[in-house]
């Protein structure tokens, strides 16, 4: 099943959310106008606004509200990713040329700060001080995020709590604050407004370990990347932390890492090949899967409405997340 | 608040704890902050009804948003011959701005002030608008560009001036900010340095064909701005005494490039 089916009674508001996306970045400028477009146009889940909206319906929800809440966090969303092809250099996003690829850094700048903002002045719609707090605190931290990611690269020396610490501030806490900001623009209860918070922290913290995994287990064709990615690139992520449990593993890691700017796929290849066969895999799955269960867990202390299934099968649809 | 050299020195202090982190000062220079544009925005404030609290916070987040577009303007483009620590600085360069945005958006949600977020992330979208035009519009003639590229250096302020209702020294600010960017960019082109300004109206000719001759109308410019500029200050009410000798100050050791001694 495809992830649009399990959410698809939204598909009405999802598509209004999408106009007004649209409508908040027209530009007069022509150029910002059409950059800005450019990554929103090539289309993406929309995940994010899928949880305010399934999160909206614990509460009073009024789609005006949801709206305003989900547009700007797809757009910090976009925006971020706008500056983060220019971190990594990327040619291509959703099969695009990125902005920067298609312009150049100055123009990507300009239009991830243009897009932060816009998204910024939408949200401030929103007469509700602790949404505006929550939403800063999180950016905060998402920026923080990413300096952990850079600070950590090629260290070995790292333990569970800096993996874990980095991939909270890189993807569960967006997610989690989209349950969390759902619930109080539509005035819910401050549990229900928690138990949804926890169940997209946990859901975020799965997703990207699954995503730490495929970087190893997924083709080239499915990622849009050669596998190993992550770790030719000096990214430590779990597989690769229970793989240096083994002594051996870890000094050819550090070792390689020596020559980091010569590293290439080649390089890498005998240690994705015990990193496939050595158990790390599977055991990492493993901690994906109890997040994926303190994620249902805390979906049991809500209402039984439709929207709980639909979250049921989100998380579900996560941890079955192979490609 | 009440600004004085003491008042701005503390000011910097705690802008600059705000934007302090460990991991970027390692790699990438600390951020400027612009002294002139912290004088002009602690004056505007001096003059409001609003709580010390609040006029210091204003303060503090509309210099934590200059800085941020100030970072975002020395993000290099991608070379191919890049090597590992140019590439380093500007990720690093790209998140410290993305960071310092971040900050701005949190003192203010702290202070529940939703109404001074819009401000100054209207002002975010409309540099940077203006910032696309100048980068990407050819230039049509001196004053157009000059025009955009005051209000790129002025328009945050004036905001914010705007917002709380104090516009007495908006003209006055466009003059001097305009004027010290003039000042600054020839001051790079003359020591060899990378000035963005002289290389776009290099670049993009229209009417001006060569770096001499840039440098010349940038000369009759800034003397025409300057001597705009002393006639406005001359006219700011005298409630902005402080202000009127910082700036008489600043131009004469500016541009005139020899200090003055104070009075008394």
């Amino acid at each position: 099943m495809k992830l649009a089916m399990i959410y698809s009674f939204l598909k009405q508001d999802l598509a209004k959310i999408e106009d007004a996306v649209n409508e908040t970045i027209q530009s007069e400028n022509p150029v910002l106008r059409e950059a800005s477009g450019q990554l929103l146009h090539a289309g993406g889940k929309r995940i994010r606004p899928v949880f305010v909206l399934l999160a909206g319906k614990f509460g009073d929800y009024n789609l005006e509200r949801m709206k305003a809440v989900a547009v700007s966090l797809e757009l910090i969303h976009t925006a971020s990713l706008v500056h983060d092809d220019v971190i990594d250099e990327a040619e291509l996003r959703r099969g695009q040329p990125t902005i920067k690829s298609k312009w150049d850094n100055r123009i990507a700048m300009y239009t991830g700060d243009y897009i932060f903002a816009r998204s910024l002045e939408n949200l401030s719609t929103l007469d509700n001080p602790r949404a505006h707090q929550i939403l800063a605190k999180t950016m905060v931290e998402l920026c923080l995020g990413e300096i952990d990611q850079i600070q950590d690269k090629y260290t070995v020396e790292q333990n569970f709590r800096n993996y874990l610490r980095r991939i909270k501030r890189k993807t569960a806490i967006l997610i989690a604050a989209s349950c969390r900001l759902g619930a109080i623009a539509a005035n819910a209860t401050k549990e229900t407004e928690l138990a949804l918070y926890r169940y997209g922290y946990f859901v975020g913290m799965s997703y990207q370990i699954i995503d730490d995994v495929l970087d190893f287990t997924a083709s080239e064709k499915d990622l849009g990347k050669p596998a190993g990615s992550d770790l030719l690139h000096g990214n430590i992520t779990l597989p690769v932390l229970f793989s240096m449990e083994d002594k051996e593993f870890k000094q050819q890691l550090v070792d390689m890492f020596k020559s980091e700017e010569e590293l290439t796929s080649a390089d890498i290849e005998p240690l994705l090949e015990k990193i496939q066969s050595n158990g790390s895999i599977e055991r990492s799955l493993e901690v994906s899967d109890q997040y994926l269960s303190k994620a249902y867990q805390s979906l049991s202390e809500l209402p039984n409405l439709r929207a709980k299934q639909t979250l049921k099968g989100i998380a579900k649809y996560i941890g079955k997340r192979r490609a | 608040m009440n600004t004085s050299e003491m008042n701005i020195q503390q000011l910097k202090q705690k802008i600059a704890s705000q934007v302090r982190h460990p991991f970027l000062a390692k790699f990438i220079p600390e951020p400027i902050i612009d002294e002139d544009k912290l004088v002009i925005l602690s004056s505007i404030m001096d003059h409001t009804t609003l709580s010390p609290v609040k006029r210091e916070q204003y303060v503090i987040t509309t210099m934590l948003v200059q800085i941020a577009l100030d970072t975002h303007d020395l993000v290099t483009l991608t070379d191919e011959d890049d090597e590992k620590e140019t590439i380093r600085t500007r990720q690093l360069t790209v998140l410290a701005g993305d960071y310092y945005s971040g900050l701005y958006y949190y003192l203010l949600s702290k202070l529940d002030d939703i109404p001074m977020i819009r401000t100054l992330a209207g002002a975010i979208k409309e540099i940077n608008e203006l910032k696309m035009e100048l980068y990407y519009k050819d230039v049509d003639s001196f004053q157009e560009f000059l025009a955009s590229l005051k209000k790129i250096e002025s328009l945050l302020i004036q905001r914010v001036a705007t917002y709380v209702q104090k516009t007495t020294i908006n003209d006055m600010a466009g003059e001097w900010l305009l004027a010290k960017r003039l000042i600054d960019e020839k001051t790079s082109y003359q020591e060899g340095k990378f000035s963005p300004v002289i290389d776009l109206l290099v670049r993009k000719p229209g009417s001006l064909e060569t770096s001499t001759q840039v440098m010349l109308s940038l000369e009759q410019m800034l003397q025409k701005h300057i001597t705009r500029l002393e006639a406005t200050v001359s006219q700011l009410p005298i409630h902005f005494k402080w202000l009127k000798s910082y700036i008489h100050m600043a131009i004469h050791d500016k541009f005139y490039e020899k200090p003055i001694v104070e009075e008394g």
